[in-house]
């Protein structure tokens, strides 16, 4: 199974979730199960989100980019912004009691649970998020 | 997404229809915002046809939550999906909000 696609869009929040139907749809013609549908529609969704938000601060001339990669087993997300990169150790925790009230701050969370491996690269302005296909 | 208001005595069910995401979890927020000021205080959150939510929609849910404590109101959760379930349970949200297995047991508990 090999598949690679490469998209970019502008950073407006209201394009994403139809941005990312596009990119499951491609993935439909795929033997993915659902529960692995599922996870890469969330992490996309949050890792552009975050992205177009934090990253390029809704700059709608700044681009993220979105790569998609499947082989060898592997299926490998890549989001890219435009933006200064962060620091992702100090990304706080959701689940402490003094956080899980919070209405924001779950996205990054999200992702590494969802994946088998998460790296942040270019200082944090892309991340990599990778699932190990059974 | 598609937000369908039912009463059961004195529980007010919210049935929701399609993907609860960024585009669309400010509509559902603000049904359930119409609900409370217009006085419900049992409200039961259907998800039965609700096969995806994002970190948007789940925060609307805790904000339902936290506005229902001081109007002595409840907000439960059912009909919730495995995948759905996954990510309220490794968010630890499942503590904050109580899910049932179908909607009668949701309206049994209040």
């Amino acid at each position: 199974m090999y598949m690679q696609i490469k998209e970019a869009i502008p950073s407006r929040l209201e394009i994403i979730p139809d941005f990312i139907a596009r990119l499951i749809e491609r993935l439909n013609d795929l033997p993915l199960n659902e529960e692995t549908i599922f996870s890469v529609k969330l992490c996309l969704q949050e890792a552009v989100v975050n992205a177009v938000k934090h990253g390029n601060k809704f700059n709608e001339n700044a681009k993220v980019e979105v790569a998609i990669l499947i082989d060898s087993g592997e299926l490998t997300l890549e989001v890219t912004d435009q933006g200064q990169g962060f620091i992702p150790k100090e990304v706080p925790d959701p689940t402490t009691p003094e956080n899980i009230t919070k209405l924001s701050g779950r996205g990054i969370f999200l992702i590494k649970k969802n994946m088998n491996k998460v790296l942040f690269v270019n200082r944090g302005r892309t991340i990599r998020m990778t699932k190990i296909l059974k | 997404m598609n937000v369908k208001i039912e009463k059961i005595s004195d529980v007010t069910v919210v049935m929701v229809e399609g993907e609860v995401n960024l585009s669309n979890s400010m509509s559902l927020r603000a049904s359930l915002k119409k609900l409370m000021d217009d006085g419900s205080r049992k409200i039961s959150v259907d998800l039965l046809k609700v096969a995806f939510i994002d970190s948007s929609g789940l925060a609307v849910l805790i904000e339902a939550v936290q506005n229902l404590e001081p109007l002595k109101g409840q907000l439960r959760l059912c009909n919730v999906n495995a995948n759905i379930r996954g990510i309220f349970e490794i968010t630890k949200i499942h503590k904050l909000i109580n899910i049932y297995e179908n909607r009668e047991l949701a309206l049994k508990d209040f």
